[in-house]
């Protein structure tokens, strides 16, 4: 009930009945307090790692005093390395990095394939066809040799790993999406909506669309661990954003020929990824519990 | 040692759950005699299943139920056992046939491996031994199906194989939960009659457990009555059906559509209100507030009278004599509102144009080829050339069994679906509308009851400013308080949600109101509320109804014509009462002696 306590019943409810103009169609109904149980860790997770380089205590890539190779201490908490550059500090900002970039390509995917989906499942016939075959070329496309090519022929950067990895991943939500819209479509209560005059687009994005909100967003957030793994895999082998930038797969093949005498460098970025996709792991399974519960 | 079957004594069972204890029985005593068919009858919530499963000793262990009282097979107490002898009880002593045999079966096990495994013994049974056990349930070709997967039987023969497997080791008590509430109306005599027949063949004691008094009737010596997790009366069949001496009984008794009822009447007596909520036992008679005999005694717990292997649990035994008829006050409330909301949308207009025409309709699905060359396979038909005329305000019951073709038809009429040939003409004004037999799988679950109304008055160029005092005069008119328009729809009751699908489709009354099965999934109380609702619609508000079931006796409450369909087409179609008198068509009279009445059987 809304926090109007005088009037009548009926003008009460009347605020409840009429459409409200900027609600989101997809949020409507009781799934709001299950979503929000399900994605605020990846909110907070989100806000500590914007901020998290605030403890730095070097620049990214300001070389210091201390020289390079030296042991993690007091002043340098993982060392410096082959150049003298702080790793804790070059650590803190690769994870802000890691984390924003899966939520961008996540976000951006699951926008693309919602699209997609709900119009190929709702629509059916030859949309649907047509639709999916084109996922299904897109899925067919090896991300890397999609970066590679972009790379090759505009130089490496941060923002041509993420289109390959968007441009391989969106595919996935379309499928959930088309799937789950599908089903709702033929159930009674779209039978019902249609009977009832429904315009077309209102049915997508009002009676079928919400139903595929839990599904997505389970996958979402099983997804992130995922995008950090593979977004550090391409950096690792080279097709990430170009050396000076604090990136932890790069910062991890780098330092790779370390390994043996100075140890941190390439371990303290390798271990940033494993605690970054151990914590995406853990929320994903999180939200897919609270979700999953709601729905049956 | 007593010769009782199953002795359930003063049995309470308590399951915790968040929002406070699910109170499931309060104290519920029943006894079986050996050989014994016992009907267990009561509407949903009231326990009757739970019992079934604490004689088992299959309450869900997860729960952690808290269980005082005795349930005492054989001497035994269920309640106390620990599981490796219960579960020897279970198979030995007890068995049971449940609703969904396809849910009870091994779907990747051939019949006769489960037959043999149900059979339990030491030395798997001989092939022969296994096709008599099946042929001793009515199954043709015992030893064909021994080796069928149960996806290849249909619904009445996996229920035939069910009960084999449950009477496979001559256990002396067998509990049925719903055993033919699946299966078709015709199917459905034919394997309680089994049921019984077996049961009785071997002396086995049978506990039926069942929401319709009429399958009750059918096969049971004797009957119990369930309300609100007590067993409120018990007697024989021919008492309890005949004078009945507990009000709820009476009630339940006569909200049942009958046979020989009145012709579209929709003045079926109902038993207003709902059971208590089991989280809030009431003290005192649980169906005090319900009663139209209860005084300030009923206050206090009812006692128990026991007249000669009688009894009943009600502080005024007897002194009900029959239920009053729904021209009460509640009744005339409704009818009061229809007519407010009739006047609220302006008086219709009366064209004589009928409300549906169909012309020479048929219907073929295509089948898939075998291969990419192979010729196309014939088309499979579901509706094959039916013509039919429903009058503006008139209504027309479709009767027929599962693949029938009547689903099929109703969706043609409503437009959700094309015809292959012919054509449907529906009359003028507001299109037709549909009510699902799944009332709560027909309303979207996200969003609010009152917003789905107001969609539809959108949709019909209502403007803005009227559509919430519509919707609220509508909610009102169906018998569903202002509150349900803020509410979603799992957090209304099942004949809630049937009535806020009924709002939808009369906010704005279209010309014609197809109906698929609308009570079927609802308890005899609220089946006979909304039936006598939609009579009052249709009177009112000049709505024509077509009406699907499989019910005869449902047919008869509501409609003036009947159409019975078989194989695509309508075999019969005449006037309610012609109909019912002097059935033509052979399958007419088989439907109608399967119908499970409760007058014949008394």
């Amino acid at each position: 009930m809304s926090t109007v306590t005088t009037g009548s019943l009926e003008s009460r409810l009347r605020l409840r009945l009429l459409p409200r103009r900027r609600e989101l169609p997809a949020l409507a109904g009781g799934n709001r307090a299950a979503l929000f149980s399900a994605l605020w860790p990846v909110a907070l997770v989100t806000a500590i790692l914007v901020v998290l380089p605030l403890l730095a205590t070097h620049g990214v890539q300001e070389v210091v005093a201390a020289g390079p190779f030296r042991k993690p201490s007091l002043n340098y908490p993982l060392g410096t390395d082959d150049i003298g550059r702080d790793v804790f500090s070059r650590v803190l900002y690769g994870m802000r990095e890691s984390w924003l970039s899966a939520l961008a390509v996540i976000a951006f995917g699951s926008a693309l394939g919602a699209l997609i989906g709900a119009l190929a499942g709702a629509l059916g016939g030859w949309v649907d066809m047509v639709l999916m075959r084109i996922t299904d070329l897109f899925l067919a496309l090896p991300a890397t040799v999609i970066a590679i090519a972009l790379i090759a022929a505009t130089g490496p950067s941060l923002i041509h790993t993420l289109i390959a990895l968007s441009v391989v991943w969106w595919p996935w939500y379309a499928r959930i999406v088309r799937a789950e819209v599908r089903a709702l479509a033929a159930r009674p209560h779209a039978d019902a909506a249609r009977l009832a005059g429904v315009s077309r687009s209102r049915l997508i994005l009002r009676h079928l669309l919400p139903g595929a909100i839990a599904p997505v967003v389970v996958t979402m957030s099983l997804d992130v661990g995922n995008l950090i793994l593979a977004l550090a895999g391409l950096s690792f082998i080279g097709l990430g954003a170009p050396p000076p930038s604090p990136e932890l797969g790069a910062m991890s093949s780098q330092g790779l020929e370390y390994l043996l005498a100075y140890g941190w460098v390439p371990i303290a970025p390798a271990v940033a990824i494993a605690v970054l996709a151990l914590m995406a792991n853990l929320i994903g399974d999180r939200a897919n519990r609270r979700l999953d519960q709601r729905t049956t | 040692m007593s010769t009782l079957a199953l002795d359930v004594d003063d049995l309470h069972l308590t399951f915790p759950a968040r929002g406070g204890d699910v109170h499931a029985l309060r104290g519920a005593s029943l006894k079986i005699e050996a050989g014994e068919i016992v009907g267990l009858v009561g509407e949903s919530g009231s326990g009757k299943s739970v019992l079934g499963l604490a004689a088992l000793g299959l309450l869900p262990k997860g729960t952690k139920p808290r269980a005082t009282g005795k349930v005492l097979l054989g001497g035994e107490d269920m309640l106390t056992a620990d599981e490796s002898s219960s579960r020897a009880r279970r198979g030995s002593y007890i068995t049971a046939v449940f609703q969904d045999p396809m849910g009870s079966l091994n779907p990747s096990m051939r019949i006769g491996a489960q037959l043999a495994e149900a059979a339990g013994r030491s030395v798997a049974p001989a092939k022969d031994q296994l096709a008599t056990m099946l042929a001793a349930t009515g199954i043709a070709d015992p030893e064909v199906k021994l080796r069928c997967y149960p996806h290849e039987l249909s619904g009445g023969l996996r229920q035939r194989v069910m009960i084999a497997m449950a009477l496979a080791r001559d256990p002396r008590l067998v509990v049925a939960d719903e055993p033919t509430t699946a299966l078709d109306v015709t199917v459905q005599a034919k394997v309680l009659d089994l049921l019984a027949g077996a049961a009785r063949e071997r002396g086995t004691a049978l506990l039926l457990v069942t929401h319709d008094l009429g399958v009750a009737a059918r096969i049971c010596d004797r009957i119990a009555v369930a309300y609100a997790g007590r067993i409120v009366e018990t007697g024989t069949k021919s008492q309890i059906l005949i004078a009945p001496r507990h009000p709820y009984t009476t009630g339940l008794l006569a909200s049942r559509p009958r046979l020989d009822g009145a012709v579209a009447g929709g003045e079926l007596p109902t038993l207003e209100g709902q059971p208590p909520d089991p989280r809030r036992p009431a003290s005192g008679c649980a169906f005090k507030v319900r009663c139209p005999v209860a005084d300030s005694a009923c206050d206090q717990p009812p006692p128990v009278q026991i007249i000669g292997g009688r009894r009943c649990e009600c502080h005024r035994p007897g002194s009900l004599a029959g239920w009053p008829a729904a021209s009460s006050a509640a009744h005339a409330e409704t009818g009061r509102l229809v007519a407010e909301l009739a006047r609220h949308q302006g008086d219709r207009v009366s064209v004589p144009d009928p409300a549906l025409v169909l012309a020479n309709i048929r219907r073929e699905y295509p089948r898939p080829k075998r291969h990419p060359f192979a010729a196309a396979p014939e088309p499979l038909t579901a509706v094959n050339g039916v013509s039919l005329t429903i009058r503006q305000g008139g209504s027309l019951a479709i009767v027929g069994e599962s693949g029938s073709g009547k689903t099929t038809l109703l969706r043609m009429a409503v437009g959700l679906l094309e015809p292959t040939e012919g054509t449907v003409t529906v009359g003028p004004g507001a299109g037709p509308q549909l009510i699902f037999q799944d009332a709560g799988a027909s309303l979207t679950p996200w969003l609010p009851i009152g917003r789905q109304i107001a969609e539809r008055l959108e949709a019909l160029g209502v403007a803005r400013g009227e559509r919430a005092g519509r919707v609220l005069a509508t909610l009102r008119a169906v018998g569903l308080p202002a509150e349900a328009a803020g509410a979603l729809p799992r957090q209304l009751s099942g004949g809630m949600r049937q009535r806020a699908a009924i709002a939808r489709a009369i906010a704005v009354p279209p010309a014609l109101l197809a109906c698929d099965e609308p009570v079927s999934a609802l308890d005899v109380s609220l089946a006979s509320q909304v039936l006598n609702l939609l009579c009052e619609l249709r009177r009112k508000l000049g709505i024509a109804l077509l009406f699907v079931t499989h019910d005869l006796a449902v047919a008869r409450a509501v409609a003036d014509e009947v159409a019975v369909m078989s194989n695509g087409e309508i075999v019969e179609h005449g006037p309610t009462a012609e109909v019912f008198a002097d059935p033509a068509h052979g399958y007419t009279r088989e439907l109608l002696a399967a119908v499970p009445e409760v007058a014949a059987a008394a």
